[in-house]
């Protein structure tokens, strides 16, 4: 079950001040890289959302953000849609993805269901690589962003659009605690723990795992959304099954079935992988070494591992309300 | 409330409820006895949903919900706890009982509100609670309780859904005498307009709390009758070889 405790909002809160302090301070390199983990970060909260508290091990969450990225490139680039619409469109049109992915996989279980959603994940992969009319193999340029200017913000500068990535970030771990906190939060922690007990007190466990399948998809779409404003160019390369496999490894990092973990393990992995890749291209190794560790110690997951420590401490869980 | 007729179950070739017929009234408790393997258990997974009779069927307070999902079942008032302890690991007692109580109460959806932290929901985790005696570990996960009070709470789950007609799979096995006790206690004092089926091992308990017996053997009805009745038939008596006064 979910609780926002304190080190979760102190967790979250540093990591976003620290992205943002990195994005001011830093130069257009630095700004990549804030992108590059809240988008990241975005990814694996939708992911971690599913599996951590859902139990629901999706490798199909790289498509569900490519099925974003391309609803909003397609719309703004070829038929210059405004982004607003098309933003929605994307968010929209992935939750209708992931829902019907959780309805038509919810009585299929363990392995057989990592398989059954990477096999939904290549299909669309697969339809748009094939499509003419997206581009195909070479994709489409021309992908528009938001319009901020009747606020001041003028989102084809590197910083600020690194900000909306970051408040991007920030606006989905709340929604995703909001709705955890919620009865049908509580409910999906509830089918985590002993489906065939929630069934035999009345739950229609499909559809809410369907819905639950819908919310995280949205978060995905609206990552994705956000990354092909970013680029301004889509491309299958999107929907590759590899951004799943991921957003998985950054769960399992920062610690699964924790909602902060997945911040934690997005900002750790991408600085990981630019600095570590600074000295040699073998960084990969580094970070599999690091994940064969975080899974062995405690399986906790570097958030995880602290807040298991923190709160073993104090043994008192505050709830302080990050959402009102 | 519950009529069950000519209820058959076969797994391939071997027939585990044969013709069972059974009708409950409103408010009437019926203890089900029967030997090990005589087919307690899956009469109530039919009556649940969890398996399809072969032929036959269900009415639940005058529906027919022979091939009604197990979810469905549960929302028109029909509620089970288990032979083996079914229950939320690795939440705490008050998270397990809140779950069922929201969870049978519908108020599953919301978004934004949480019903399972809410007074009405709070309110029944207590008063389950003290009818089971869980008062004390509410806030205790369930992992590192001891056998006993997951007992308890496994009943305690199908409580909190405060259901209509309430199955009840070995409510007491492997529980000491002190709980038995106080089981007992806790049957005489739930509301008499709620229709209980008990699966009971223990022959004193199931005639204490019993207003009406069903005894099976081999997936058939051998016996109805009243406490007093099941006492002393012949019967019964020769299904358990004798060992009946003495258990
Ligand atoms: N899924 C199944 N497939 C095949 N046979 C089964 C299945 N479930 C139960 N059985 C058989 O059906 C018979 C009745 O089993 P059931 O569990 O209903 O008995 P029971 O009366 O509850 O016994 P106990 O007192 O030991 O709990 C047994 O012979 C059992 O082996
Ligand atoms: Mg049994």
């Amino acid at each position: 079950m979910f609780y926002q405790t304190s080190i979760k909002t102190v967790c979250v809160a540093a990591v976003t001040f620290g992205l943002i302090a990195y994005a001011m301070l830093g130069g257009y390199f630095a700004r990549e890289i804030v992108i590059e983990i809240a988008l990241l970060a975005m990814l694996a909260i939708a992911l971690d959302f599913l599996a951590g508290y859902g139990g629901m091990i999706s490798l199909c969450h790289g498509a569900i953000y490519g099925v974003g990225a391309y609803i909003f490139g397609a719309t703004t680039a070829l038929s210059g849609t405004d982004p607003w619409l098309a933003a929605l469109a994307a968010i929209a049109g992935t939750a209708l993805f992931g829902w019907i992915v959780g309805a038509i996989t919810a009585n299929v279980g363990g392995i057989f269901f990592i398989m059954a959603t990477l096999a939904f994940g290549q299909m669309a992969y697969v339809i748009v690589f094939e499509s003419r009319a997206l581009g195909g193999d070479d994709g489409l340029a021309g992908v528009g962003r938001f319009d901020l200017s009747a606020v001041g913000v003028n989102l084809n500068d590197s910083l600020q659009f690194a900000l909306l990535c970051v408040a991007g970030m920030l606006l989905a771990y709340m929604v995703a605690a909001t709705v955890l906190r919620s009865s049908f939060g509580r409910t999906l922690s509830g089918i985590h723990a002993n489906e065939d007990r929630m069934q035999a007190l009345g739950l229609s466990v499909r559809t809410h795992k369907a819905n639950a399948f819908a919310i995280s998809g949205a978060i995905a779409g609206a990552a994705g959304m956000l990354a092909a404003q970013h680029t301004q160019y889509i491309s299958p390369e999107y929907l590759v099954w590899t951004l799943s496999g991921e957003a998985l490894v950054v769960v399992i990092l920062g610690g699964i079935g924790t909602l902060a973990g997945p911040v934690v393990g997005a900002a750790l992995l991408v600085t990981l992988e630019h600095f570590i890749g600074g000295y040699t291209d073998r960084w990969h190794m580094f970070i599999g070494a690091i994940l064969i560790v975080a899974v062995m110690a405690g399986r906790r997951g570097l958030f995880g591992e602290i807040e298991h420590r923190l709160s073993r401490r104090s043994e008192t869980k505050t709830e302080a309300g990050i959402h009102a | 409330m519950l009529e069950v007729r000519n209820l058959c179950k076969n797994f391939g070739g071997l027939a585990v409820a044969k013709n069972i017929s059974l009708s409950l009234k409103k408010g009437e408790r019926r203890v089900v006895l029967g030997p090990n393997g005589a087919g307690k258990t899956t009469l109530f997974n039919l009556l649940a949903g969890t398996l399809t009779p072969t032929s036959g069927s269900i009415i639940l307070g005058g529906r027919n919900i022979t091939r009604a999902p197990v979810e469905k079942r549960a929302r028109l008032g029909l509620a089970r706890s288990y032979q083996k302890n079914n229950l939320f690991e690795g939440l705490t007692v008050r998270e397990n009982l809140g779950l069922a109580a929201t969870t049978a109460s519908g108020r599953t959806a919301s978004l934004r509100c949480c019903a399972h932290d809410g007074a009405e929901m709070q309110d029944i985790i207590a008063e389950v609670a003290e009818q089971v005696g869980l008062s004390d570990s509410l806030d205790k996960p369930v992992s590192s309780c001891p056998y006993g009070n997951r007992r308890q709470l496994e009943v305690g789950l199908a409580l909190a859904a405060r259901p209509k007609l309430l199955l009840m799979d070995e409510p007491t096995s492997g529980v000491g005498p002190n709980m038995i006790d106080a089981f007992d206690k806790l049957i005489h004092a739930l509301p008499r307009d709620l229709t209980m089926l008990i699966i009971e091992h223990d022959f004193d308990l199931g005639f204490n709390v019993a207003d009406s017996i069903t005894v099976l053997n081999y997936g058939e009805v051998v016996f109805e009758g009243s406490p007093e009745a099941t006492r002393q038939s012949r019967e019964v008596k020769e299904i358990y070889l004798g060992d009946w006064n003495h258990a």
